[in-house]
């Protein structure tokens, strides 16, 4: 159940996408998010299904672990797709039965939700969390946001905390595992029961957990301490950034590619057809 | 009592992903009963997974596992009914208690089943006798306790639950020489006023031949061989093989019979190499 959660979870491989700077990467990815928002007709939303689909294939992942990142966000999908369908008044109307009206336009508009939030999720993370390594990402982050550090913002501080926090996602999500099998070995049931009694049947997984995390907590600071860490001031790097001449000519190319959807939403389309 | 089979038991963690790994390859195996069976097999040799197959925690990916011959994962709501059945705990359970106090935490697992005020309170009082958790303890916060008292307090939260199997992974990793002692000379005790089946999982060779009666060597995920302690530890060349180390003992009596002294190199308790010795030198007087 857990080990559905694909949050920072890099797979291995050698794709473009793996080889790409991190940096560019991020880069593309907030286009991404910006030009699946501004997506706005059938057009651009069947090429943004396309170029998701070049680019799943383009990372090599597999699709199994694409969908199964998908899951935990079918709800919301589902959600919004069911709002938009009966709350949505436009001009034509193709359903009508009692207090339900279901037009055209609430079809179309649930469709591009789904598609929205569907290659929201998997653009990110064949752009990103799937193709980058956690390690990778904070240096690339702490070297986009460097300019900050002029105004004083401490930046790398920000960096050193979000991968400490991504590198603890797993292990979190496996003690979570732990403990629960450990308690359901003790007889707890957190499959039955009215939602008061689900949530209480969670204490006995909270506790142990936050116990543990703060532990690990204590645990990482010294051991950090001992290894003279004392913020980013001076401190070297191993692997460091460089840019190359493929990756400008990949952002240069990737960017036409996903404007090229401004261009698409000016088609006019046939009636009934957002 | 009951008795606990594996039936063509594999079991594939992280399917369909990259790292994709079989711990577990077509495990056939009954656990014989009123015994303590230990389980040993060098790391990552499948002996957590075997465990956490016996009380329905993981589901094989092929095969069935049988309590008193009847398929464990035939129906889903009879889990609980399994997991009061065998008892498991599992590695480090330190990590696992929560209560206010020591004797709430303990009474979690009878109470989950249902057990009655006074049957929990039976319960508890027996596992703390075998588990040595003192009167005083009872009512701490289980997070004022050092580590090997968490430990037992662990422990006997899972045996108040009452069993007919006890699978303990590991229960003495981490502690001193005192506190392995302990652990397993409690459960020694509980198995046999108990006659009760207790299935240890070590890789500790000293501990196993201690405590255990039976012997499961576990090597790749799979069953390398299943004896008597005193059968397994007089094959010397099948421990190697299992990429297991020989009790110190048992070394130092394979090597006093290279020398030349008549000893039985199959010796794997301190007592028992004691009493060899003696035979020998009496006999030789």
């Amino acid at each position: 159940m857990l080990k559905d959660v694909t949050l920072g979870q890099y797979f291995p491989g050698n794709s473009f996408f793996h080889r790409l700077d991190p940096r560019i990467k991020i880069i593309l990815m907030l286009l991404f998010v910006v030009v699946t928002f501004f997506a706005a007709n059938l057009v651009s939303f069947a090429y943004l299904v396309v170029l998701l689909g070049v680019m799943i294939a383009v990372s090599r992942l597999r699709l199994g672990v694409l969908l199964r990142g998908l899951k935990p966000i079918m709800v919301i999908a589902i959600f919004t797709a069911f709002i938009n369908i009966f709350w949505t008044k436009g001009e034509a109307l193709l359903v009508q039965f009692g207090f339900i009206h279901i037009y055209a336009e609430g079809l179309w508009r649930a469709l591009f939700m789904v598609v929205r939030i569907v290659s929201l999720v998997l653009g990110t993370s064949v752009l990103l969390s799937y193709t980058t390594t956690p390690m990778e990402l904070t240096d690339a982050l702490e070297s986009l946001l460097s300019p900050l550090k002029k105004i004083r913002v401490p930046v790398h501080e920000f960096a050193m905390m979000m991968s400490l926090a991504l590198r603890f996602v797993p292990t979190l999500v496996e003690e979570t595992e732990k403990i629960i099998n450990a308690q359901k070995a003790r007889g707890a049931d957190f499959e039955s029961g009215n939602v008061l009694q689900r949530a209480k049947a969670l204490i006995p997984v909270l506790i142990p957990l936050f116990v543990s995390a703060f532990r690990r907590a204590t645990e990482l600071a010294t051991a950090m301490e001992c290894r003279c860490y004392t913020g980013g001031g001076g401190r070297t790097r191993m692997n460091q950034l460089k840019l190359h001449a493929k990756d400008v000519a990949g952002l240069l190319v990737s960017l036409f590619i996903l404007t090229a959807v401004f261009a698409f939403n000016q088609i006019p389309l046939p009636f009934g057809v957002l | 009592m009951a008795v606990l089979q594996f039936e063509n038991v594999s079991y594939l963690y992280g399917a369909d992903t990259p790292f994709e790994k079989e711990a577990l390859k077509k495990i056939n195996l009954t656990f014989p009963e009123g015994k303590i069976i230990g389980l040993i097999g060098h790391t990552g040799s499948g002996k957590s997974t075997l465990a956490q197959l016996m009380n329905g925690i993981l589901r094989p990916t092929a095969g069935r596992v049988l309590l008193d011959g009847e398929d464990i994962a035939a129906e889903k709501g009879k889990l609980a009914g399994i997991r009061a059945r065998v008892g498991l705990v599992f590695q480090y359970p330190e990590y696992q208690l929560f209560e206010e106090t020591v004797e709430k935490d303990i009474a979690f697992g009878p109470k989950n089943l249902g057990k009655s005020e006074e049957e929990i309170r039976a319960l508890t009082a027996e596992a703390c006798r075998f588990t040595g958790v003192t009167e005083d303890q009872l009512s701490k916060s289980p997070f004022e306790l050092s580590g090997g008292q968490k430990r037992r307090v662990a422990i006997a939260g899972v045996m108040a639950m009452d069993p007919e199997i006890l699978v303990l992974d590991e229960p003495a990793a981490g502690l001193d020489p005192g506190g392995r002692e302990e652990i397993f000379g409690g459960l020694r005790s509980y198995q046999r006023e108990k006659k009760k089946t207790v299935i240890l999982i070590s890789h500790s060779m000293e501990d196993m031949a201690r405590y255990a009666d039976e012997i499961v060597i576990m090597k790749n995920g799979e069953v390398f061989a299943v004896d008597t302690v005193g059968h397994i530890f007089e094959n010397a060349e099948l421990i190697r093989q299992a990429g297991l180390e020989l009790p110190q003992i048992t070394r130092l009596m394979i090597l006093l019979q290279q020398k030349g002294v008549p000893v039985s190199p199959g010796v794997h308790t301190v007592e028992d190499a004691v009493m060899e010795i003696c035979t020998q030198w009496k006999g030789g007087m």
